[in-house]
């Protein structure tokens, strides 16, 4: 039983990380690696929460709005000049990945420090075992995400626009769509989304200036094996999410760190469209 | 096919002095470094001679990120991996076995095979047939996490995450080290720099530009990129293991991505595709970052990631094509080198296609081929025949599946059904490499060649297949068939031989793309309208030669073509498609009155039951 919620809390938890990459990456065909930076802000978003004495509810959305206005001048300044070079957009983001950490280690120091979780009690389990309530919160907003993040696409104007420009940027372009409006959208979108998904993770572990960057390999793998869809993605997430907690449970922890960035190689290598559907 | 008397055409560049002047100043530059490392240990203080030492080993993998990275297009985060398996090789053999000339001879033999062994795997699941440049890189992104969580997991073997220190090593002074060391670094450095300048170098820079052209050309690009990458694993194998040597102590970090990242970010800001930048970069911020790191420790680091951003983003060369244009207007001189190599053509002798010639084969044969997408079918049930000498034009309105079967004959992935034949090789599910070597030739609807190369490069590149290239000089002679020699003339491509293709008109590139197809020699030549975009002088220039080549050097020609008045002049027999089926195959005549023709073209077909 608590296995099996392992791997649900783990797949949120997945998704709640790659969803921001995963939108960067379907709109505008860049890897985002200062997603990772981006985690990190909303870190130590919930870490300014704590500090300033308020209440830990406010830590997401708080983080939400520091990632996306950093997303915002990030957009503008680095990668609106790299649309036509996907490769170097890949550098120069893992390039605003070290300034964000070092201008982070530079105001808040290099330790580990401690957020404040909002819900802090444990669920007994029918067996007599216990579950952190913290973590089975973070399914419910995964889904939500999920959710949300659907019905934009699929209901709104924006939505239809954004995803005519994920289908053929060109012909959006020739529709009269302002493709760089929505790149930019997007974009702030997807670290907005990002340090809102780091500021989730915190409670669970501890902040410091690198935290973001086992999570961004991971992301990142998980985001290459689902296309450009969010159905697929949490496919992705329960699939390898739950293979590494499988192999960290009966293997070794380090083996299970692993998991999902071989696993997703080799599917990769066997079906070039991954979990999608071809 | 070619007439054997060699008439060499006029070069209009100065041919063997420049050459020799190349190597000349190799020889200065190389001397020059050489004699400042020597007298290096005597000036410098001692904490700058330890740290040239490791800055010396890490510009030699910097070194062959350059070669992957800036010359042949292979974003690679993993050549941490090979330097950190060269240096556990030395660690783990004086830890665990202990030193001594023979054993350290056995840990470098180990750490090199294992190094090339990891890159052989590597390469194999990056660079596989159609592989994405962005997969590419995802591989070799998981390899130094992969290889550092081995290190991890290693316990007392591998001292796991503090790794291995205090093992006994070569008795050889500072001083010799810093020799060896910066040895190393001038002897690979002028390797590497007569290697990317010789015939062979540039197929890398091809690969960079245009793979599937590359494909076409015979090339079996993911077998080059392998072995690209398994050299360059040993190599950073060996300066791994010197590392290990010198400083005596081995950590996982070595091995890790954050490390892989580091030699990119040294390589862009050095200027990467310079050789010398890369080298010049990671000397200069490794040494000062050792004495800088102390003082300002986080400032620093920012300094140096806001450098990179904004090196990739404004100055994509890198900070080493800046400091030479600098010096260049500070002292008045001229471009140094043109980057053409000066070259004259000659008749090749022909090379027919082992086992191909005098038995008169069917040249091409497609039986029943189909192509579909999901549930749309593009091709259904194709057949025809065609023989050396014909002139074939396939016509068909937009969409009616031409090009799609140009494209399921020079590349056995594409159809989804059907046999296709070269002559009488079945081409099966075989990649467009071995295609070309079954005797076809694809020239693309528009023109597909590299940029950055010059026209005379370009051919060489196309002859890959006759003549292997020389790995570390080039030819000043390039060999060419008759068939593609008289293109070059009639175009005047021979004027601009040293021109990169980027600079050329579109006419001159369609030129430059049939030269290239035809330099293969190939006895099927499919061409997607070879015409489209060029004025009617050229139009007519192009289809004399086409006529040309069927009648005298008996090719067979597959010709997509729009403009009928261009298809009844030249054409020998013509084939119609419709909505992915073979309507009409007849001669010029006999398409020119059909009805069927007509109203396919005139739409009221269109919708009809087929």
């Amino acid at each position: 039983m608590s296995t099996l919620l392992d791997i649900l809390t783990t797949a949120a938890i997945l998704y709640s990380v790659c969803a921001g990459l995963l939108l960067v990456f379907g709109v505008m065909k860049i890897i985002n690696f200062a997603h990772g930076g981006f985690l990190t802000v909303g870190g130590y978003s919930a870490l300014l929460v704590t500090h300033l004495g308020l209440h830990p509810w406010w830590a997401p959305a708080f983080a939400f709005v520091i990632g996306a206005v950093c997303g915002m001048a990030i957009e503008r300044l680095v990668v609106r000049p790299l649309y036509s070079r996907p490769l170097d957009a890949i550098l120069a983001t893992w390039g605003l990945g070290i300034i964000i950490g070092q201008v982070i280690t530079l105001a808040f120091g290099r330790e580990v420090q401690f957020v404040k979780s909002p819900v802090t009690g444990a669920l007994d389990l029918p067996g007599g075992a216990s579950y952190s309530e913290y973590r089975l919160l973070l399914v419910a907003v995964a889904v939500a995400l999920g959710l949300t993040l659907a019905a934009v696409l699929e209901g709104t104007r924006l939505g239809l626009v954004t995803r005519a420009v994920i289908m053929n940027e060109n012909l959006a372009r020739a529709l009269g769509i302002n493709s760089g409006l929505v790149r930019f959208a997007t974009f702030s979108l997807g670290a907005g989304l990002a340090s809102l998904a780091g500021s989730l993770i915190t409670p669970l572990s501890s902040v410091d200036p690198n935290m973001g960057v086992p999570w961004l390999v991971n992301a990142f793998m998980l985001v290459m094996v689902s296309g450009v869809s969010l159905v697929s993605l949490a496919i992705a997430c329960v699939v390898l999410g739950g293979a590494q907690v499988l192999v960290s449970q009966w293997g070794n922890p380090i083996l299970g760190g692993l998991t999902i960035v071989v696993l997703a190689a080799f599917v990769l290598r066997l079906r070039p469209q991954g979990f999608s559907r071809g | 096919m070619a007439d054997p008397v060699a008439s060499v055409l006029p070069s209009p560049v100065a041919s063997a002095p420049r050459k020799r002047s190349d190597l000349k100043r190799l020889g200065i530059f190389a001397a020059i470094a050489l004699v400042v490392i020597a007298i290096g240990p005597y000036v410098l203080p001692m904490y700058m001679v330890n740290g040239l030492i490791r800055a010396f080993l890490y510009a030699a993998v910097a070194l062959t990120v350059d070669v992957l990275w800036g010359y042949t297009g292979i974003l690679t985060f993993g050549q941490s991996a090979f330097f950190g398996i060269g240096a556990y090789a030395a660690g783990l053999m004086f830890t665990h076995v202990g030193f001594s000339t023979g054993y350290a001879a056995i840990a470098l033999v180990a750490g090199v095979g294992v190094a090339m062994l990891v890159a052989g795997l590597v390469g194999w699941l990056a660079f596989y047939h159609g592989a994405s440049p962005l997969y590419g890189s995802v591989v070799t992104l998981v390899l130094p996490i992969v290889v550092t969580q081995i290190l991890f997991s290693g316990g007392n073997f591998t001292g796991s995450s503090s790794g291995l220190s205090g093992f006994e090593s070569f008795d050889v002074s500072i001083e010799a080290w810093f020799w060896i060391a910066g040895g190393f670094l001038v002897a690979l450095t002028s390797a590497a720099w007569l290697f990317v300048r010789s015939d062979a170098g540039r197929i890398l820079v091809a690969i960079r530009e245009n793979e599937q052209r590359c494909e076409y050309v015979g090339i079996n690009v993911s077998r080059v990129k392998i072995v690209l990458m398994v050299v360059c694993a040993a190599i950073a194998a060996i300066a791994g293991y010197a590392f290990a040597g010198v400083q005596m102590v081995v950590a996982p970090e070595y091995a890790g991505f954050v490390f892989g990242t580091e030699l990119l970010i040294w390589v862009a800001l050095g200027g990467r595709g310079t050789l010398i930048g890369p080298v010049i970069g990671t000397l200069v911020l490794d040494v000062s970052t050792s004495y800088l790191s102390g003082n300002l420790p986080f400032v620093w680091k920012l300094v140096i990631g806001v450098a990179f951003v904004v090196v990739i983003v404004a100055l994509p060369q890198g900070l080493t094509p800046l400091v030479t244009r600098t010096a260049r207007r500070l002292f008045g001189r001229r471009e140094a080198d043109a980057p053409d190599a000066p070259v004259t053509f000659e008749h090749s002798a022909a090379a027919p296609y082992a086992g191909l010639e005098g038995a008169g084969q069917q040249a091409l044969a497609v039986e029943g081929v189909r192509k579909h997408f999901g549930s749309l079918a593009v091709l259904q049930g194709i057949d025809f025949t065609a023989n050396r000498g014909e002139l074939l034009s396939l016509v068909g309105p937009n969409g009616a599946g031409k090009t799609t079967l140009m494209r399921c004959v020079a590349d056995g992935n594409e159809r989804s059904g059907g046999t296709v034949r070269i002559n009488d090789h079945d081409i099966g599910r075989k990649p467009p490499y071995t295609c070309v070597g079954f005797g076809v030739g694809r020239k693309f609807q528009t023109a597909n060649v590299f940029e950055t190369l010059t026209v005379a490069e370009a051919l060489r590149i196309a002859r890959t297949r006759m003549a292997r290239p020389s790995l570390w000089s080039r030819d000043g002679t390039l060999p060419l068939p008759e068939a593609s020699l008289q293109v070059i003339r009639a175009t005047g491509l021979d004027l601009q031989i040293g021109t990169e293709a980027r600079h050329l008109s579109h006419g001159m590139k369609q030129a430059l793309e049939l030269a290239m197809v035809l330099a293969l020699e190939p006895s099927v030549l499919l061409l997607d309208e070879p015409t489209a975009g060029l004025t009617k002088p050229e139009r007519t220039m192009i289809g004399g030669i086409l006529v040309n080549l069927a009648q005298k050097h008996r090719l067979c020609i597959l010709l997509v073509e729009h403009d009928l008045d261009f298809v009844r002049e030249i054409s020998s027999r013509v084939i119609v498609l419709h909505q992915g089926r073979l309507v009409l195959d007849g001669t010029v005549a006999e398409v020119v009155e059909s009805e069927l023709v007509r109203t396919i073209y005139s739409g009221a077909a269109h919708g009809a039951p087929s």
